[in-house]
């Protein structure tokens, strides 16, 4: 009993003692669907995270600490994103926290943080209200949300195919409405004519329900926002009616990524979408990343996996600036921020936390995704509505 | 008269063609369910993962280039001996203690959550799609039909009769039923009860895969596609009676259909509900189902 005692004891002294001389390392809490529909974004998330704060690390740390990362499975359910954001906050004790894909999850999530006391950062979530009329001054967002996506998209529709018939098929949640939402009214803006809409539960198996609608209407171009398995079987489903005939299919930039367009196969051929990032833009910056991605996770990177990268490079250089990982100094340092990413300079605007960054219009073709036109960032942004700070 | 001519091609038609479709799958993985149940008295909650475990092994035999009408004698033959496994080395481990139904229940579940990860960790997370065997679709009286949903729905209604034929006109299927009826008389009739049982897993097992070979070119495999189906196979089964083979069927085809009518009308989250709300319903007013158990009168 005694000789236990005395080993315990020692034992404790010895980790007391090393850590006292080891600088404590920054932790980031990374609350991310690892199972479910959207784990093939969570993965994108995840590799993104990691790749950066492995080159970070190798470069000596921010400050000198060592970034950690620390993941938690979201499950792509708002309630189970909020218990794993809690228990990161309380018994994690993280100093920033990212990774909710699910809109519902972020801005639950940046309810929560605002009690706890810390700042979060999505790469992911589309919808407007995160950094619009939901606006939290502890949620940064340094993806394209869905404004920028339809307006780059809207763009080049005006363009393309003037004064065309569009039907709509999104999603039933916050970001499918959203995102319906938002290019319904572009699409309104440059003249075109919505036929109708329809919201299909997430993960509903057969979307043929919906397809005596469509094709009731008689649309030319079907712009759709849903994702994952969803646009799996959307466009299979299509396919196999034989409605992608003379229809153009357009939609959210997360509808077809690189995870899912190997089993969408010839069904997303054709399909255009306005999207912050494709592996195929030319600069140095994103040949480097991709390269790098490509070596590391043998996949090539979509919007997700170079939108988490940069967040780690924003939270860098955040931290920097402000000298200190307190929430307030972090924030005033975050606001306005401009910081390097592989698709260019982005920044993040003030007002609203959005960041700001050219838009790309990208078309699938032979299962690539090719660069037909892009937007500046400030054609894209459109205004800020955010009115809490 | 033209609208509603109209309606009936582009709308209700084709809607009822999807309920078919499906029920014809949920009445495969229901069989199986109801035949287990009926006869073993286990309530196998694994039994979505069967049916994925089907579409993974046609997503990677599919990928080494095996052709599809192979992959529907292949697969289904393949899950015979895990079947005749899962029942020898794990069921019947737990089969004669006193709380049964508890422990199944409970080590069937269990073997459902190893299995989704598993397919996640070989897999990925990431959706696969084999490619769809007939492509290209008719129109039979200006209803678009596409060929390979007709097929799905003509080879169930095949499989569904074999196995009525196999289990009411065979001495095989007689075997089953005395089994299912009174075990220990059975046995002392000279049925080999311990093989009937491992037997009558097994197929049930292959018959929920074979399910996920037929499905998945059209819902596409991920490795949580098992949770999609068990919850209306579980209603399938209470609701035509556990242990009924007709009952399945029965229950099968009517929930389907109300589930792609109703979403014509409603809007489809509220679906769901509805075909749980005829369970509850069921289980307060008629809790032994439809029809009656496997065996019994």
């Amino acid at each position: 009993m005694k000789t236990k005692t005395t080993v315990l004891t020692t034992l404790l002294c010895a980790t007391a003692l090393s850590s006292a001389f080891a600088a404590d390392p920054i932790k980031i809490g990374v609350v991310t669907p690892l199972t479910g529909t959207y784990a093939g974004i969570g993965q994108q998330v995840r590799w993104g995270l990691e790749l950066a704060t492995k080159e970070v690390n190798a470069a000596g740390g921010i400050m000198g600490r060592t970034v950690d990362l620390t993941f938690e499975d979201e499950e792509a359910n708002p309630s189970v994103a909020v218990q794993k954001a809690e228990k990161l906050f309380q018994v994690g004790k993280v100093d920033f926290l990212t990774g909710t894909v699910n809109s519902g999850s972020t801005l639950a999530v940046g309810q929560l943080a605002e009690r706890a006391g810390k700042l979060i950062s999505t790469t992911v979530s589309f919808a407007d209200s995160i950094t619009g009329d939901r606006c939290s001054p502890n949620v940064f967002r340094v993806n394209a949300r869905a404004g920028q996506q339809s307006s780059a998209l809207a763009a080049w529709l005006a363009k393309e195919k003037p004064k065309a018939k569009v039907f709509y098929l999104g999603p039933d949640y916050e970001m499918g409405r959203s995102t319906v939402a938002a290019f319904k009214s572009d699409v309104q803006r440059v003249g075109g004519a919505s036929l109708g809409e329809v919201f299909a539960p997430l993960d509903s198996k057969d979307y043929t329900q919906y397809f005596g609608q469509i094709r009731a209407t008689r649309p030319e171009v079907l712009y759709t926002s849903v994702a994952g398995n969803d646009t799996v079987r959307l466009f299979t489903q299509l396919q196999e009616f034989g409605l992608l005939g003379n229809l153009t299919v357009l939609g959210a930039s997360g509808t077809v990524t690189s995870q899912n367009v190997a089993a969408i196969g010839k069904a997303a051929e054709g399909f255009v979408t306005g999207v912050g990032y494709s592996a195929e833009i030319a600069t140095p910056e994103n040949k480097k990343f991709v390269e790098a991605f490509r070596a590391a996770y043998k996949a090539d990177p979509d919007l997700y996996g170079a939108d988490s990268y940069g967040l780690v490079y924003a939270y860098k250089a955040a931290v920097e600036k402000a000298k200190s990982t307190e929430t307030d100094k972090v924030r005033d340092a975050l606001r306005g921020l401009k910081w390097q990413t592989p698709q260019g300079e982005k920044t993040l605007r003030a007002g609203d936390h959005q960041a700001v960054q050219t838009m790309y219009v990208v078309r699938v073709t032979g299962g690539q995704f090719k660069i037909v036109s892009q937007v500046t960032g400030e054609e894209a942004i459109g205004a800020d509505a955010c009115t809490r700070f | 008269m033209t609208e509603m001519l109209d309606y009936i091609q582009f709308v209700l038609a084709p809607q009822v063609v999807t309920g078919l479709v499906l029920g014809v799958a949920v009445i495969l993985v229901a069989l199986g369910l109801t035949i287990i149940f009926g006869l073993l008295d286990v309530i196998n909650m694994s039994h979505g993962e069967f049916y994925a475990l089907g579409a993974f092994a046609s997503v990677a035999l599919g990928a080494i280039g095996v052709p599809f009408w192979l992959l529907l004698i292949l697969v289904p033959l393949l899950m015979l001996p895990v079947g005749y496994i899962v029942e020898r080395g794990l069921i019947q481990r737990v089969f004669h203690s006193g709380d049964r139904h508890v422990t199944t229940l409970l080590l069937t579940f269990g073997l459902g959550l190893v299995l989704e990860d598993v397919f996640r960790l070989v897999f990925g997370p990431n959706p696969h799609k084999p490619e769809t065997p007939m492509p290209g679709a008719i129109e039979l009286i200006g209803i678009f039909l596409p060929i390979y949903r007709l097929f799905l729905i003509a080879i169930g209604v095949a499989i569904i009769i074999a196995v009525a034929l196999v289990v009411y006109r065979t001495r095989l299927g007689a075997m089953v039923r005395a089994a299912a009826f009174d075990r220990n008389m059975a046995a002392s009739l000279g049925v080999p009860v311990s093989w009937v049982y491992a037997g009558a897993f097994a197929f049930g097992v292959a018959l929920a895969a074979l399910a996920g070979v037929l499905l998945a070119p059209i819902y596409s495999v991920f490795p949580t596609m098992g949770r999609d189906f068990i919850l209306i196979a579980f209603t399938v089964v209470i609701v035509g009676g556990m242990g009924s083979i007709a009952g399945a069927v029965v229950a099968g085809l009517f929930l389907t259909q109300v589930q792609a009518i109703a979403s014509l009308y409603i809007s489809p989250v509220w679906t769901d509900p509805i075909v749980f709300g005829i369970m509850v319903l069921m289980l307060i007013v008629r809790p032994q189902g439809l029809f009656g158990r496997l065996g019994h009168a």
